[in-house]
């Protein structure tokens, strides 16, 4: 065989395909132009749409009733809208389902890189729908019933807006659908924490994931001197001053939510907010969550400047490289940190352990002092880490394996479950409640050091149904007002973290019989009113949980003064 | 605490309020008794205000006539003055009903007030009153584009179950009232001291009708006062004009039937095949109900903040009617720096009417504190009727129980929705010389 009958070696398979994207929102523009941003998504199979694996662009106006074609994007691997002047591309259809495609599968990608692993949506089926001109809202929702994100706009002529064209928008609620993957339970009403962290994480995916674009953060910097910042300017106030302010504002412009991301990048550290009323509001509430998060954020980025920064100042692309990198790491230190937050009872606190203890896991050496920032800004705002929340199994009486079979262990709930009542003694488990293991869910992941970690997540749950005078006998503080007779349903759960040899090595409890937690939960419920349609506590809110997310995204301005 | 009129008016010695069971609505007769004959040789005044229901409560409704009636005889035959509140149907729907409207009419009426979105003036969009400028014209304007969308999606499903059945209700709700308004028209142009349509800190002229009170008016603040009044996005007409041009598509396509009628794809009028884009298409149906009911949700608040907020001052009692002012209409007086003393006498409040039939975002936290902060009792009237509310949520729900509650705790709270079945009212009556409780009677 000649050199010329050889055949060419294989093309690699190609893993990431690079898409073009509404950087901010349409209203943020550099010279005139709408800023554009190139973003690297996982490639797969598209039928048109795009539809993949893990989302369905279906175009669907329900006001109109007009679908539009499916979209083909990228052809043969290449983005169709690489050369297209920006602000053409708002008028495509095509574009908008682009755009919402791939911010919502690179902000899936981010999140499955953390956690290691490929995640399940909270609801039956394997494509999360996006539909880019759902509604004739200024809002967007996403709706578990349907399996769908729905992005609103606003039909006016002169100031139409598209939700579907708002990188943050877009990246807020495919958060929502993450996290309703992987703790549906969040949706039982609990304590505050819990609505408020699925709106916090919510915005703290969208702020991180729009800062850690270069162009963004290019763009939000003030003037430069001959490409370098002066010092004055690279500080962490003045960081916060200039280039998060900005970035808040202009999210406030387009998108729905623009007062509160500004509220919270405002917000003073305090620990005041524990005890006023208006904090209740899952949104208020969430604000502190964000506020503590964005101002680690600016922490890790001024003190990445120090080093290249001379009494000159630093060069432009450096500052912008260390700012979208920070954004990056943060961001990837929230999402992984999900595996460890208890599956029900969620409280703040919970999630700064959870996230400090998988960060430990994945990167035993704090180098740049990430973590101490972390604990430092949620310090500030009187959340602390737990102390025996995540127990250490590895530290305590060893579990009984005895009748175990390792290799189910790491898969099979069942197997998982037979595990927890074998040892509820060592994990201090009571063996009273009905307990419900929900998932077992392998995870391979890296940390910055290249080291390896594989770990297999569980996590139960428990649940009784009791009147309130059975719960009162119980030691739970039943509040005035509420019937001796009211139905309640009290919960607890936890996580179990086993090795890669199928040996547990962490505990995360809430346990049900915390009665001092219940009596919190249920006063809380009780001074909301937050019973269903039968009066009863802790059940359900009665409404479907795609109105109360699109409930939720309409308005909060109101919190501090209504009922 | 001294009434803003003139000190050398005879003080009227007890003043009587007649709330009348009209389901879910407001209907109050406000009564002054003097010592002795005025001028005109009577001894008492009277101010109406508002004269709507929504929903009749069961068994044994009572009527707009009978109401009318029992106002007639009350005043023996002479109203001082009407207040209207604001436009929605559970406040005027009386003024609806030709016969009761022609009696409070016979009752000859001497004032009539309405909110300034009402003034004649704004339409033909002439030069208005202070206050009054381009941004209130425009959110008047807003406000009478989405009451036409509310007719239209009114009259499109009227009748209809389920979801659309709740959104064709709640947009009645909203509609233009127009028969009511031509009859207020009507008592505004034979009223001997005229109508005013009124925004906070203006006079309300009622202590020309009323000797020896005063009255503040506490809201609504006109945009150009505090624009916050016209929340975020509703104070556009292009807004509903939009929505207009797109309803008859949003209707049809949360109707019943062929799922793939709409204008398939592109417009071609092409169908959908079977898939699961058509099984997403039949879910978002119920999507765009919800979305239907949200849109006319946001025109249901900017028409409560309309609401005119009076505070009646009559020797020791503090009165006050907020109609159903939501918090962006009271942060005006509440939080507003150019309010300045206008609500001084908030806190001295001892006598409440419940707002917006005491939902959860009609009585500012704010304004409970001040009189958590006192020692001496509220009593608060609550004119409701549990259920009618849309939502099926215990926290949307109307009226609030942790409202209610709340206002229990402050003293007697007296609600419509507990009389006996067949009752046509709730009275409370105090002297006015002293600040200690009313005394209830029903009929």
């Amino acid at each position: 065989m000649s050199p010329a009958d050889t055949p060419p070696p294989p093309e690699p398979v190609k893993q990431l395909t690079e898409l073009r994207v509404v950087a901010q929102d349409p209203s943020v523009q550099a010279k005139g132009e709408v800023l554009t941003e190139k973003i690297r998504v996982p490639t797969e199979h598209l039928d048109p749409g795009p539809r993949g694996a893990r989302f369905y662009v279906l175009d669907y106006d329900s006001a109109t009733g007009r679908l539009q074609p499916p979209a083909t994007i990228a052809p043969n691997g290449k983005d169709r809208f690489a050369r297209t002047p920006a602000n053409n591309l708002l008028r495509s259809p095509a574009f908008r389902a682009q755009n919402v495609y791939a911010i919502a599968a690179s902000t899936l990608a981010t999140a499955e890189a953390a956690l290691g692993r490929r995640l399940a949506w909270g609801f039956e089926g394997h494509q999360l729908y996006l539909v880019p001109h759902a509604i004739p809202e200024a809002n967007a929702f996403y709706a578990p019933e349907d399996g769908a994100i729905y992005f609103g706009y606003v039909p006016d002529g002169k100031k139409q807006i598209q939700t579907a064209l708002s990188h943050d928008v877009i990246a807020h609620e495919t958060t929502h659908a993450i996290l309703d993957g992987l703790r549906p339970r969040f949706a039982v009403p609990g304590l505050p924490d819990q609505p408020a962290f699925h709106e916090a994480l919510a915005d703290c995916v969208a702020l991180l994931s729009v800062f850690s674009l270069e162009a963004v953060v290019a763009n939000l910097l003030g003037e430069d001197k001959d490409g370098k910042l002066p010092p004055a300017q690279l500080t962490e106030k003045a960081l916060g001053e200039t280039a998060l302010f900005t970035l808040a504002e202009q999210l406030g412009v387009e998108s729905t939510r623009g007062s509160g991301l500004r509220r919270s990048i405002e917000l003073k550290p305090s620990r005041a907010w524990r005890r006023m009323r208006e904090f209740e509001e899952p949104h208020r509430r969430g604000e502190v969550f964000v506020a503590a998060v964005m101002q680690t954020m600016l922490k890790m980025w001024a003190e990445r400047l120090v080093a290249i920064t001379a009494p000159s100042g630093a060069d432009r692309s450096r500052v912008v490289e260390e700012g979208s990198t920070a954004a990056a790491h943060l961001l990837q230190m929230l999402f992984r940190g999900i595996d460890y937050m208890p599956p029900v009872e969620l409280e703040f606190e919970d999630v700064l352990d959870a996230v400090l203890t998988a960060d430990e896991v994945v990167a035993p050496d704090d180098r740049h002092g990430y973590r101490t920032a972390l604990a430092d800004r949620f310090k500030a705002f009187g959340i602390t880490r737990p102390e025996d929340r995540i127990v250490d199994i590895t530290r305590g009486p060893e579990p009984d394996y005895g009748r175990m079979n390792f290799a189910i262990l790491r898969s099979d709930r069942d197997e998982v479950e037979r595990f927890l009542w074998e040892n509820a003694e060592v994990l201090k488990i009571d063996r009273t409640w009905q307990t419900r293991v929900q998932f077992v869910r392998p995870s391979v992941r890296f940390g910055p050091d290249g080291l390896f970690v594989s770990e297999v997540v569980t996590d139960y749950v428990q649940r009784v149904q009791l009147e309130a005078r059975e719960a009162k006998k119980m030691g739970v503080a039943v509040p005035k007002g509420v019937k001796p007779t009211t139905a309640l349903e009290l919960w607890g759960g936890g996580v179990v973290v086993f090795d890669q040899f199928g040996r547990a090595k962490l505990h995360q409890r809430k346990p049900l019989s915390d009665w001092k937690r219940q009596s919190r939960r249920l006063a809380y419920l009780a001074r909301h009113s937050l019973s269903d349609t039968r009066g009863r506590l802790g059940f359900t809110l009665s409404t479907p949980r795609g109105q109360r997310f699109a409930a939720l995204h309409v308005d909060n301005t109101r919190a501090a003064e209504d009922w | 605490m001294s009434p803003t009129s003139n000190k050398s008016s005879p003080v009227p010695k007890s003043v009587r309020l007649r709330a009348y069971d009209v389901g879910f609505g407001d209907s109050f007769l406000l009564s002054f008794e003097y010592d002795k004959a005025l001028d005109d040789g009577r001894d008492q005044r009277h101010v109406f205000i508002d004269f709507g229901s929504t929903r009749w409560p069961k068994p044994n409704p009572p009527t707009y006539r009978a109401i009318a009636d029992d106002v007639a005889t009350q005043t023996e035959g002479q109203l001082d003055a009407i207040v209207v509140t604001h436009r929605h149907k559970d406040h005027i729907g009386g003024y609806g009903d030709k016969r009761a409207a022609a009696t409070i009419a016979g009752l000859k009426p001497r004032l009539v007030i309405r909110s300034w979105t009402e003034d004649p003036r704004l339409a033909a969009d002439a030069k208005g009153p202070r206050n009054v400028g381009s941004a209130s014209r425009r959110f008047a304007a807003s406000l009478r584009e989405g009451q036409i969308f509310a007719t239209d999606v009114h009259r499109a499903l009227k009748g209809e179950r389920g979801i659309r059945g709740s959104l064709a209700a709640f947009a009645a709700h909203q509609v233009p009232n127009q028969r009511a308004i031509d009859a207020l028209d009507a008592m505004a142009e034979k009223a001997s001291l005229g109508a005013r349509y009124l925004y906070a800190g203006q006079k309300s002229g009622i202590e020309e009708a009323i000797p020896g009170i005063g009255v503040k008016v506490l809201g609504p603040p006109t945009p150009e006062q505090w624009p916050e009044v016209t929340g975020e996005r509703d104070d556009d007409p292009e807004f509903w004009i939009h929505r207009r041009g797109l309803l008859k598509h949003m209707l049809s396509e949360t109707a019943k039937g062929d799922p793939v009628e709409g204008r398939g794809i592109a417009g071609r009028g092409e169908k959908i095949p079977p898939g699961p884009a058509r099984w997403l298409v039949e879910r978002m149906r119920s999507q765009q109900a919800h979305s239907l009911m949200r849109i006319v949700e946001t025109l249901e608040d900017a028409m409560n903040n309309t609401s005119v907020i009076l505070l009646f001052e009559v020797g020791s009692r503090r009165l006050l009617f907020p109609g159903d002012a939501q918090i962006e209409n009271w942060s005006y007086v509440l939080k507003s720096k150019q309010a300045g003393k206008l609500g001084a006498e908030l806190p001295e409040v001892d006598l409440y009417k419940v707002g917006h039939h005491g939902s959860r975002n009609a009585t500012p936290r704010s304004l409970v504190k001040m009189w958590e902060e006192r020692k001496e009792k509220l009593t608060s009237v609550a004119s409701t009727l549990p259920g009618v509310h849309p939502g099926k949520s215990e926290a949307t729900a109307v009226p609030r129980v942790t409202l209610m509650a709340a206002l229990s705790k402050l003293g007697k709270l007296e609600r419509t929705d507990e009389l006996p079945a067949g009752s046509l009212y709730l009275e409370l009556k105090g002297s006015t010389a002293t600040r200690t409780g009313y005394s209830v009677q029903h009929g």
